[in-house]
């Protein structure tokens, strides 16, 4: 059961491509559609828990479903199936990199590939914002996290706990004071 | 010791990231002020984890473990950035039930994705400054213009991020490499 599980992680981890959607599309199609294993609704309830625990989110995922059939140890399985692929492709390239950044062929691309990082992110960055200010208040919690990390390198784990404490005291206020509930 | 480091790094780096791009920012401040990379290579890390299989968090785990300390390196970076699941998650799996209907981590979440778009504006910004400079820190014009064609692309195109960065890396050779500008 164990070894089945990390296989089978194994073959998600190696066709995860941009970002963590995709392993769900493909348990999906195994356990879901093939095997029965979990309702679609499960999977959903899975992802969305994964998705708001620190950590990456695929992780948090095959932890889950792992445990789910065979307890610590099935999730450890799934973990590592998931990480073993893209960890052996990273470390042949890691190599290749080091060896060869200073080749003026690499280094030009490289420099090519650095003018699309800012955009790519910032892209990323539009997605979050869909979902990231709910109310008013979420822009001003944006805009000052951005001007201590920005302007005083305040470091970013405590920014992300201020955060915490800032949405739980004005998602209670709001609640309280007003009767709404930010998280329905 | 340097393991030790790097491993505690990216603990941290684990625990305060939710997901994609939100641990940008941390493994951006994290290698610099370590001096285990700079701007250009966290750039480097963010354009090849794109581009491979597997979490972009994890990817760079590996990228920055293997730069910083060789393949142990690589492996306790994986180990601390994949901490929060050994640990929290799987709190979270054996008590399933009681952690689906939790109303704390929504409102939790409630501030943290705010503070996560502040943290990564930030990072944009300073990966922009490094990446459009020349080598004397003025603005290196055809880099600022193959940049603004990226976003076009992107933004407004729809063009995925693997074939933008392959685009990139033979615009780079050519305009780079080739004509040398």
């Amino acid at each position: 059961m164990i070894w089945k599980l990390y296989f089978q992680f194994l073959k998600f981890g190696a066709f995860t491509f941009g970002g963590g959607w995709s392993i769900v599309a493909q348990m999906k199609e195994l356990y879901v559609e093939r095997e029965k294993n979990i309702t679609d609704e499960e999977l959903l309830d899975i992802t969305s828990i994964g998705r708001s625990l620190p950590g990456t989110m695929i992780g948090n995922i095959a932890m889950f479903y792992g445990h789910r059939q065979a307890g610590f140890f099935g999730g450890v399985a799934c973990m590592f199936g998931m990480i073993t692929v893209p960890m052996i492709v990273l470390i042949a390239i890691t190599t290749f990199y080091t060896a060869f950044h200073s080749n003026i062929w690499v280094a030009s691309a490289m420099k090519g590939v650095r003018t699309a990082v800012a955009p790519v992110i910032l892209s990323a960055l539009m997605g979050m914002i869909k979902s990231a200010f709910k109310i008013p208040l979420c822009f001003v919690i944006a805009l000052a996290m951005f001007v201590l990390f920005f302007f005083f390198n305040v470091s970013c784990v405590w920014l992300v706990v201020i955060g915490a404490v800032l949405g739980l005291i004005m998602c209670e206020y709001y609640e309280r004071r007003r009767g709404i509930d930010v998280t329905a | 010791m340097l393991l030790l480091e790097l491993f505690w790094s990216f603990v941290k780096i684990g625990f305060t990231s939710f997901g994609g791009l939100s641990m940008i920012p941390l493994i951006s401040s994290e290698m610099i002020s370590h001096n285990w990379m700079n701007a250009h290579e966290v750039s480097d890390i963010v354009a090849i984890a794109e581009m491979t299989p597997g979490p972009l968090g994890l990817n760079c785990a590996t990228f920055a473990g293997m730069r910083a300390a060789g393949l142990a390196g690589a492996i306790v970076a994986n180990i601390g950035a994949l901490a929060p699941t050994f640990t929290l998650c799987f709190a979270a799996a054996v008590f399933f039930e009681h952690f689906n209907k939790n109303k704390r981590l929504a409102q939790i979440m409630t501030g943290v994705r705010p503070a996560c778009v502040g943290m990564v504006a930030g990072v944009v910004i300073q990966l922009a400054l490094a990446n459009y400079a020349d080598s004397t820190g003025g603005i290196h014009v055809p880099s600022l213009i193959l940049g603004l064609v990226n976003l076009i692309l992107l933004m407004k195109f729809k063009i995925s991020i693997p074939k933008i960065i392959l685009f990139s890396a033979l615009m780079g050779v050519i305009l780079f490499g080739v004509i040398g500008l």
